[in-house]
């Protein structure tokens, strides 16, 4: 078992390696951080002072080079627009976007397991139709989108929940109470796109677990519908899910993304956006390295929870 | 409906009737539409005794032994009568269904290699059965089932409890099936086709099994098959089906020794005889069993049939009795026809 785990970090390398090749040139495709930094300061002295000092004049195989020797090195550079380590930012940020992400993939996968088991079983009835109609419409609709319109309707309109941040600062003394305020919408926003798309996959592997001859031989035996269901069919319906949770969490992180800049939430999400708006390319390709380790580390997640849960599945 | 409860023994002994079922059909909606796949079959299982369904693949014998515990999918439609002690399994209430199944009335499949769940211990699925039937700790019903794997003939037992299906070989799985259908102890065992998907050697081990489980505890067994040697050795009597309908119904003497139908003659017939003196050759009965789609209007199988006449085609006959306890789905049986 720990020699696979090894084995497939190992494997991951060259990915995670790739990605940041391809991400390295493609944001120096998009422009120069030089002029943004420089602002009204612009000269074409200045620039090219600015440019050597940032070590971007040198060739970009070599800028790589000296990028990928530092990483290697712990060192992810320093920020040019916050002047600071990228590692410290990440580190600030991350906990705020580990929230948001973690309690909304674990609540969506929950409801989204048992909504789909539910519609499964009461295939085409009245109650599957409604379901299937909701959840297309959430699939459908844009990540960006739908939080924009949370905050109309529950922050504009109602006035419920705050807008956006992570604090109120009218209060004086700010507590638990007002942080889990902040986190209501961007939590909402990332549990309604992905539950509409898990609920999909739920139901279509549940449905086919429901025709299987294990399942007969269950109400053979006198098992309850719950039990033939939540015993007997999601343990095998949930295998394929899993391998599709690996896959899925860049999909997820790049949700958080949009939803960190609508509700200008100061996560991961957010440190990537403006890292992008500014050409601060350090930070930028910090976050990408972290999203290359999340996905392996997802992948790996998955592997080997589908062994826990399939007996059949041995590791080598 | 002429109904028994009850037959009385020459010596007086009364044996009750296991199970009684009267005009049991089953409909499938195809396209919309709903189709027979088995029509007015009646039979009785009396207490201890081993009852056949004979039928070539395709005529209703897994619809009508699945429709008994109501294990058919949604899109079938049942209707008749299936009395169980006196109870009509088809409208008692799913809670009073549920138990009953697997604690009196139980079943094992033609499948066994997708007949157990694959992500759970053979020891769970066994004990589930009787976790679910009576109030034994975890423990107790884990040790009875592994009491129960080694009464199936299972000796290295306490392992295979831990076991997974996929780590074990058909007849392996089957002889789960049976001590899983069997731990509760149940009146009646359903086995439907219970050696089809196994080879001959591990077939012939799976029915003396299921003969002496069946003698020791005492439980009648509907026992379905396509293979007439099964049935002469393990039946008491037997009902042969074809498309859907009971064409013959008797004692295993009446059938073997006293055939009515052409049907049943034609099966038979179609047993090889390994007597090798026998020159005979295999005669197997021509044509196909008619899909539920494509039912003929009268007798079902005047298409097949070697003495059809007249009538066969425009009208379907019922059963007629030849002796008492053996009948006839022929015209040829019909006494006012002067046969
Ligand atoms: N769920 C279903 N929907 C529609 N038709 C069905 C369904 N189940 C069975 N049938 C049809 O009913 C007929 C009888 O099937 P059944 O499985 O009872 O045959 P069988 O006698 O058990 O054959 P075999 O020896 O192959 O097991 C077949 O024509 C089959 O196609
Ligand atoms: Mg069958």
């Amino acid at each position: 078992m720990l020699k696979y785990i090894v084995r497939r970090i190992l494997e991951a390398i060259p990915t995670v390696l790739g990605v940041t090749l391809l991400s390295f040139v493609m944001i120096r495709a998009a422009g120069s951080p030089v002029r943004i930094l420089l602002g009204n300061h612009y000269t074409v002295y200045r620039a090219a002072m600015l440019s050597r000092s940032l070590g971007l004049s040198k060739p970009l195989w070599d800028q790589y080079v000296i990028w990928l020797g530092n990483l290697l090195h712990g060192n992810f550079g320093y920020s040019y627009t916050y002047d600071r380590p990228v590692v410290g930012l990440m580190l600030q940020a991350l906990p705020h976007t580990i929230i948001i992400v973690v309690v909304a993939v674990l609540a969506a996968h929950v409801f989204a397991v048992f909504l789909g088991s539910v519609q499964a079983y009461f295939e085409n009835t009245k109650f599957d139709q409604i379901v299937t109609v909701v959840n297309y419409f959430f699939y459908s609709m844009p990540t960006f989108w739908l939080a924009v319109l949370l905050i109309i309707f529950f922050s504009i309109d109602l006035n419920w929940l705050p807008s956006g941040g992570i604090v109120n600062a009218q209060l004086s003394n700010p507590g638990f109470g007002d942080w889990a305020k902040h986190l209501i919408l961007p939590i909402s926003a990332l549990f309604l796109v992905s539950v509409a798309g898990w609920a999909r996959y739920m139901r279509s592997s549940m449905r086919e677990a429901l025709l299987q001859d294990y399942v007969r031989t269950a109400r053979m035996k006198g098992a309850s519908e719950f039990r033939v269901i939540f015993v007997h069919a999601l343990r095998n319906s949930i295998l394929p899910l899993i391998t599709l949770f690996g896959l899925s969490l860049p999909v997820l992180l790049s949700g958080a993304l949009f939803v960190e800049e609508v509700f200008n939430y100061p996560g991961m999400g957010l440190l990537y956006w403006d890292a992008v708006n500014s050409r601060d390319y350090p930070i930028i390709m910090g976050v990408t390295v972290f999203i290359g380790l999340v996905t392996v580390a997802g992948n790996l997640i998955a592997d080997i929870l589908y062994g826990l849960i399939d007996p059949r599945i041995q590791y080598r | 409906m002429h109904k028994r409860c009850q037959t009385t023994l020459p010596g007086g002994a009364v044996l009750s009737n296991v199970l009684e079922v009267d005009s049991l059909s089953v409909e499938f909606r195809i396209n919309g539409e709903y189709f027979h796949a088995v029509h007015d079959v009646s039979f009785h299982i009396e207490s201890g005794e081993t009852l056949g369904i004979v039928g070539e693949s395709g005529c209703g014998k897994s619809v009508t032994s699945l429709a008994l515990l109501r294990l058919l999918t949604k899109n079938a439609r049942v209707s008749g009568e299936v009395s169980y002690k006196g109870r009509n399994l088809l409208d008692l209430p799913d809670r009073e269904m549920r138990q009953i199944r697997g604690n009196e009335v139980s079943m094992i499949f033609q499948e066994p290699m997708t007949s157990l769940n694959p992500v759970y211990k053979i020891g769970a699925q066994i004990s589930e059965a009787l976790r679910l039937h009576t109030q034994t700790t975890p423990r107790r019903a884990w040790q009875q089932s592994m009491e129960m794997l080694r009464s199936v003939g299972i000796a290295r037992a306490e392992g295979v409890m831990g076991e997974y299906p996929h780590q074990l070989s058909g007849g392996m799985r089957q002889r789960v099936m049976i001590a899983m259908s069997m731990v509760c102890n149940p009146q009646l065992l359903i086995a439907d086709e219970p050696t089809t998907a196994l080879d001959v050697t591990i077939q012939a081990q799976i029915l003396d099994l299921m003969r002496k489980l069946s003698k020791d505890l005492g439980t009648s067994v509907l026992l379905i098959t396509h293979d007439l040697g099964v049935v002469a050795e393990m039946c008491d009597r037997v009902a042969v089906m074809y498309a859907g309908e009971i064409v013959e119904q008797g004692t295993a003497k009446d059938i073997f020794h006293n055939p009515q139908h052409p049907y049943t003659r034609g099966l038979l017939n179609a047993i090889p005889k390994l007597d090798a003196a026998s020159k005979e050759r295999l005669q197997p009965i021509e044509g196909n069993v008619p899909s539920l789609t494509r039912m003929p209007k009268g007798c079902h199988f005047a298409p097949r049939c070697p003495l059809v006449f007249e009538k066969c085609r425009a009208e379907a006959p019922g059963l007629f009795r030849v002796e008492p306890g053996h009948l006839s789905r022929c015209w040829l049986n019909d006494a006012q026809e002067g046969n």
